[in-house]
């Protein structure tokens, strides 16, 4: 995950052409961390460029490393240009969690099954438990911060894998005071990250998509429906 | 209100028991409402003698209650009794679960008693003298029935409130006027929460049931009552005057077997069912020790519970709860350190209440979590985990959530959470808010929540539904295999055989399915 720290903003450019100059110029000059749009960009020109100009000119700044696109995550199609000094704002980037415009499942994976497992080392913890744990365990490049591991940790929570509690300063909770948000494997109930089956969940009825729209003599029906007929597929 | 498939599956059961005539009947009063005899039969157009049949059979089975209301004639007669009859849609609902009761009853009394309630429950109610004639006819060699024991019988089951007698036929149902209504409903122990109207069905059954002490209550003291008679009476010869007390009260003890009703308490045995339920539950997400501390804990305290849904169990100290555990065959090898890590892993998810060293079980907290969890199940094997985690997230917040803050908490794409988010909504699992804002450029948000009153009613139908299909689908493919299920074995041969195993084991997965999803119903309907 790419963490470069903010550069200062007076940057030295390279010889640009004057095209290249006026793009630039427009494009470091908007909200520095939330980029223009290059349709909005385009309409800033004091001047009509033509379009090949244009993307001639944005292709030669992003080969001289002077700016970057940033994929909107409102809207794929919505391609942010802005200075390469600048880290893209959450509303645009969709924060730490995003990458190219798109959640990084992979990176979530890893965060989530680390904070399980230590959970699971430590019985019962807290957030700054889980954090230290994971820093000392250095199994990852660059710390999180406390905010990430919160966020990481309630969809754990709605994972059903872990649960909060409350301490109640004795037994499993001593030396945590009391009143303090901990969090505890779930021993049974969600046993390898999938909920148990339910009573309902375990007949085709419950789990139909087409529940709406069945009918006891409908075109969909009990006697007709091809999910009975697969589940009594004997 | 009765839902749609509620209304629907009822019927199904009554026509499945007791034939299209008398479903009808009650299908009209189940869309109707309380009715008249002569409104049923216009709606219905039945016959009289039809309508008066089918009705006389639903009342038999406890289905349909009557009850008078004073009806203001506006002449100097005064006002006029209105007999009307309301369906028990409860007790319809219960039909399908007699399996289910006489389990319990197997597990807890010897053979008799569950013959004696399987008659009851066969044929709605019967008096002593029906029950011993009944127990006659399938009577056995060696095996001989006698009218003491049978009514001893009738006296533990009585006791232990899985019997009872029956309602007063036809009682007489007072209006609640508008300023005595909320004052009425307070003490009432049908309605579910303070300030809840009562339904009419719920205010007829309570009207009906007769006086705690008479309720539970069997006749059975013929020769002590002799005994007192006799120490009074000084002018008449000892033996003739025994012969004579003897025969009145033989002639009462008599005239009440032959005119005391009983019927199988359904009641006795939902909340029975209720404590089984819940000590699954804790053995599902705790383990065997925390499950035996909680049925000793029930075991101790359900004599005091009045009514099926009861919040909390009444409160015992640790003591109180060890000496229970240890009586149980499952217990003996608790510590009391043990009992007491089991309370504490109670105590933490809420499902015991502990305060001033003792402790009281939170029904309503464990049948909550109960629901919650039987309703993420559906929506994650309908819906996906991305699903799940949203459901998840509103359920708990319980407020209205803009729809980028889900999508940010639950780790969804910002384009897939409106998707998922819309399709919970158009299927009934959400509501939805639209929530524009004017400044430089109007915004317009979408706010998401779980309502959970509406929620759980379109859940509760969901399954009737499926328990309707369930239905038909056995119907269906028993039907379809009707010649090859009377043919002899002899004669199946071959791909016949494999028919026939084929049916065999789908009517077993139906039939036990139906079960597992009517342990749901009870979970959203009566527990």
């Amino acid at each position: 995950m790419s963490k470069r720290k903010r550069p200062d903003s007076n940057a030295p450019s390279d010889s640009l052409t004057d095209h290249e100059r006026l793009i630039y110029d427009v494009i470091r000059s908007n909200k520095q961390d939330m980029g223009i749009w290059t349709r909005d960009m385009k309409r800033e020109l004091k001047v009509n460029l033509p379009d090949n100009i244009v993307t001639k000119s944005i292709k030669s700044l992003q080969n001289k490393s002077l700016i970057k696109e940033v994929v909107n995550i409102h809207n794929k199609g919505k391609k942010h240009l802005m200075a390469v000094e600048f880290e893209p704002s959450k509303d645009i980037s969709g924060g730490a969690w995003y990458s190219e415009g798109s959640l990084d499942t992979e990176f979530i994976k890893v965060v989530k099954s680390q904070c399980l497992k230590q959970i699971i080392k430590l019985k019962v913890a807290t957030l700054e438990g889980i954090s230290d744990s994971i820093k000392r365990s250095g199994a990852f490049k660059v710390d999180l911060t406390k905010q990430q591991i919160e966020e990481i940790v309630r969809a754990v929570v709605l994972d059903n894998q872990i649960m909060e509690v409350k301490s109640n300063g004795s037994g499993e909770f001593t030396n945590i005071p009391v009143g303090k948000v901990c969090y505890k494997n779930v021993s049974k109930g969600g046993g390898g990250g999938e909920p148990k089956t339910g009573s309902s969940a375990s007949v085709p009825c419950g789990v139909c998509p087409q529940i709406n729209f069945c009918t006891p003599d409908g075109v969909i029906s009990p006697k007709t429906c091809v999910y009975y007929t697969k589940w009594l597929d004997f | 209100m009765l839902t749609e498939y509620g209304t629907k599956h009822a019927v199904h059961v009554i026509t499945n028991h007791f034939g299209d005539l008398v479903a009808k009947v009650c299908e009209c009063l189940l869309r109707k409402g309380p009715l008249t005899r002569q409104n049923v039969k216009r709606y219905t157009e039945l016959s009289d003698e039809q309508v008066k049949n089918a009705l006389l059979v639903l009342i038999q089975q406890n289905c349909v209650q009557a009850f008078t209301t004073e009806q203001p004639d506006g002449f100097a007669d005064g006002p006029k009794a209105n007999t009307q009859y309301v369906v028990l849609f409860d007790n319809i609902l219960h039909r399908v679960r007699f399996a289910k009761f006489l389990t319990i009853l197997s597990q807890e009394f010897d053979q008799q008693c569950v013959e004696l309630v399987q008659g009851l429950l066969e044929h709605g109610r019967l008096t002593l003298k029906q029950m011993f004639d009944r127990a006659k006819s399938s009577e056995k060699e060696g095996n001989l029935v006698d009218l003491d024991s049978l009514r001893e019988t009738l006296v533990k089951l009585v006791t232990a409130h899985y019997v009872e007698r029956c309602p007063a036929s036809e009682p007489l149902l007072m209006p609640i006027s508008e300023e005595e209504g909320p004052a009425r409903k307070k003490g009432s122990k049908s309605a579910k929460k303070i300030g809840e109207p009562e339904t009419i069905e719920q205010q007829v059954v309570e009207a009906a049931l007769p006086m705690e002490a008479m309720r539970f209550s069997v006749v059975t003291n013929v020769e002590s009552d002799v005994g007192e008679k006799e120490k009074n009476s000084n002018n008449v010869t000892p033996g003739e005057k025994r012969k004579h007390d003897v025969l009145e009260l033989d002639e009462c003890g008599v005239a009440d077997e032959q005119s005391v009703v009983y019927r199988a308490n359904f009641e006795g045995f939902i909340r029975r069912l209720r404590h089984k339920g819940c000590i699954d539950h804790v053995r599902a997400h705790l383990d065997d020790g925390a499950a035996n501390v909680l049925s000793a804990m029930l075991q101790a305290t359900s004599s005091a519970e009045k009514k099926v849904k009861t919040k909390n169990s009444v409160p015992l100290s640790l003591s109180s709860i060890y000496e229970e555990v240890i009586k149980s065959e499952a217990g003996r090898n608790m510590t009391l350190d043990h009992v007491r890590a089991s309370l504490v892993q109670l105590g933490e998810l809420s499902f015991v209440d502990a305060s001033s060293d003792s402790y009281s079980i939170d029904f309503e907290k464990i049948i909550e979590i109960a629901q919650n969890e039987e309703v993420e199940s559906v929506v994650s094997k309908r819906y996906g985990r991305d699903a799940y985690r949203i459901f998840r997230l509103l359920s708990k917040s319980g407020r209205l959530l803009e729809t980028d803050k889900i999508s940010d908490t639950t780790f969804v794409e910002k384009k897939d959470a409106p998707k998922i988010l819309y399709k919970l909504w158009k299927d009934g699992y959400l509501l939805m808010e639209k929530l524009v804002v004017t400044g430089a450029r109007q915004s317009q948000f979408l706010l998401w929540k779980v309502n959970r009153q509406i929620l759980w009613k379109h859940v509760l139908d969901e399954m009737f539904h499926a328990a309707l299909n369930l239905s038909l689908r056995v119907s269906y493919e028993l039907d379809r295999e009707k010649e090859l299920l009377n043919l002899p074995a002899d004669k199946r041969t071959g791909p016949l055989q494999d028919r026939y195993n084929r049916i065999r084991k789908v009517r077993i997965l139906l039939e036990s399915s139906q079960m597992k999803l009517d342990d749901a119903i009870l979970l959203f309907h009566d527990f």
